[in-house]
């Protein structure tokens, strides 16, 4: 439904978004996440049109965004970091002018806006002026913009940005509803997000795509051994020699976590699953076994590793859709403006 | 045409959302007044002149004429308030992200634009046509130089905003384009006083450069092509170089 092929934008010397290829397959929910600055903003400017490509194509419904924008934009929902409301105008004049310029039929124009106000939750605000609305509001009115002409496409730039915790909720809700009829790119820094929405990931950093795959497949790939954490009332006893000398272990620290007594962080091969001899050797001991629980890699760590750690000169993870980023600081171009 | 229509009808609902489009509206028609009482004063003093000399006092001639061309220079002045916002304000807030991310061009995003100053501007005139109405009312001047002189307003409006446009889109700061479209306005008005100075090429060249100058034959009730022709590639020129200029900023980013 979207291919992006070797996508390049340059603003004079800066190079913003560097040879960025990915496909996003027909009602498919695509997470973009990047830190502020990635070319996040910029990459999804130009899939709508905004502005065009140094280089590469871009390829929205099987048409070329930069050789016939006008039909290729008929087909593409979008709602901009800063959600674009005029001010002066109602909810409903807005949606209705929108509806005007995005080419609905003039005998469907009034359902469409009665129904994507109710599905964004934002009729009972309908004859409120744009300026007076909450962030919330004023995000949903955006997406009520974006879904107006039923689009094939949606780009959503930060849709969550904003919002409180319920909104948030909702807003997921409602986006993870549109996937299948629509194909969806989100951007976000929120990886939580990521993970509860998205089927798959691009992960980029100073304009580059670092990583592309499922949450899953990301945080499973870039997992090299396996941790446990135990909490443990050995009412004074020495806990480390003791859990270290189990079989299996590779290592164990005292956890760090802060108004925790007695916890540990114990490393284990990958594929071995120690909880029962932990179990056993702590409770043979008379001691107490508070908690025990594996520790996950978020999706924060594998983040962190892939857009932070990696250099060039440097042998990178196994996972071999992980390329290398790049080295030289890129001045934050996401929000030039 | 019909995105066109859209974005006129959304800039001239923007105009009168705000109390902008009523307080220029306003101030226009109370300059325009001013002008009115002062022309119609003086001219009731001088045809009581004319008429013990024998002479007939003419309305048109001798009162709308002048009328109109002070009423060109109120424009010239209050113009910039109308055309400053129309791209800088999209700009500042983002809504051109959403315009030029829809399926409609730049030529129909800016000549919505043009059409909706224009409603605006036509609102405008369209007041002052009241006192007008009075002249009729009380005396019986003839209608046909009158419509020629609302004609060549409107046309001569046409290109303020034509250059307004085209000043607004440069930038993304209200005032930094009002005060820069005023400044382009000032120097197509004063450009014949230099030309008065110049050898008679140079006041020849300058002369049709000028915008009021064109406007001097509407205002006595003369179409002439040749004002058409200069005030219609006037602003068809400032709405080419408006689409290249939003264009331009597209590619740069």
């Amino acid at each position: 439904m979207i291919e992006v092929q070797h996508l390049t934008k340059r603003y004079g010397r800066v190079t913003a978004v560097d040879d960025v290829s990915f496909r996003v397959e027909r009602g498919e929910i695509l997470g973009f996440l990047g830190p502020n600055g990635a070319g996040k903003t910029t990459t999804m400017r130009i899939l709508t049109g905004y502005m065009p490509a140094s280089d590469g194509r871009a390829m929205v419904a099987g048409l070329d965004i930069f050789d016939k924008p006008i039909e290729a934009k008929r087909r593409i929902g979008y709602l901009p970091e800063a959600p674009p409301l005029y001010p002066d105008m109602t909810v409903r004049e807005y949606v209705d002018f929108v509806a005007r310029i995005k080419g609905v039929p003039s005998k469907e124009r009034k359902d469409r806006v009665d129904t994507v106000m109710k599905r964004t939750h934002v009729a009972d605000m309908a004859d409120r002026h744009c300026a007076k609305l909450s962030k919330g509001y004023k995000q949903r009115v955006g997406l009520a913009q974006a879904l107006i002409h039923n689009p094939d496409v949606l780009i959503l730039d930060e849709p969550t940005a904003g919002l409180d915790p319920k909104q948030i909720i909702e807003t997921r809700d409602l986006i993870r509803s549109l996937a299948g009829d629509h194909t969806i790119i989100l951007s976000t820094h929120i990886l939580p997000e990521v993970s509860q929405t998205c089927q798959r990931v691009v992960i980029i950093n100073q304009g580059r795509v670092v990583a592309v795959d499922t949450p899953e497949n990301l945080i499973a790939r870039l997992k090299g051994a396996e941790t446990m954490f135990v909490q443990v009332d050995a009412g004074g006893a020495d806990v480390l020699p003791v859990l270290g000398a189990i079989p299996g272990v590779l290592g164990i620290v005292a956890s760090d976590q802060r108004g925790v007594v007695g916890g540990f962080e114990v490393e284990s091969e990958r594929g071995t699953d120690i909880r029962r001899q932990l179990a056993r050797t702590i409770v043979d001991r008379g001691w107490g076994l508070l908690e025990l629980r594996p520790m996950r890699m978020s999706l924060e760590e594998v983040f962190l590793q892939v857009t932070t750690e990696e250099r060039p000169d440097e042998p990178t993870n196994p996972a071999e859709t992980i390329t290398p980023a790049m080295v030289e600081p890129v001045p934050g171009v996401d929000s030039h403006e | 045409m019909n995105n066109t229509l859209a974005i006129a009808r959304k800039e001239l609902r923007s105009y009168f959302a705000s109390p902008m489009g009523f307080v220029i509206t306003g101030l226009f028609a109370l300059l325009f007044g001013w002008f009115f009482y002062a022309y119609l004063s003086y001219f009731v003093r001088s045809s009581e002149q004319m008429m013990m000399g024998g002479g007939t006092p003419n309305v048109n001639q001798h009162m709308i004429a002048g009328l109109l061309q002070n009423a060109a220079v109120i424009i010239l002045f209050v113009m910039p308030m109308i055309t400053m916002r129309t791209y800088s304000e999209e700009k500042r807030s983002g809504t051109i992200e959403l315009l030029l991310t829809s399926p409609v061009s730049d030529v129909e995003i800016i000549l919505g634009k043009f059409f909706g100053a224009m409603g605006l501007y036509a609102a405008m005139l369209g007041v002052t046509l009241l006192y007008v109405a009075i002249l009729f009312f009380l005396g019986n001047p003839e209608w046909k130089p009158v419509a020629a002189g609302y004609l060549g307003l409107l046309l001569m409006g046409g290109c303020f905003i034509s250059v307004g446009l085209l000043v607004s889109s440069l930038t993304k700061n209200q005032i930094v384009a009002g005060i820069s479209t005023f400044a382009v306005f000032l120097f197509l008005w004063v450009i014949n006083w230099i030309g008065e100075s110049a050898g008679p090429t140079g006041r020849q060249i300058v002369s049709y450069i000028s915008i009021t100058e064109h406007f001097d034959d509407f205002a006595r009730g003369v179409i002439d092509t040749k004002h058409l022709v200069y005030y219609l590639s006037f602003i068809t020129f400032g709405l080419f170089l408006t689409a290249k200029s939003v264009d331009s900023e597209r590619w740069r980013g």
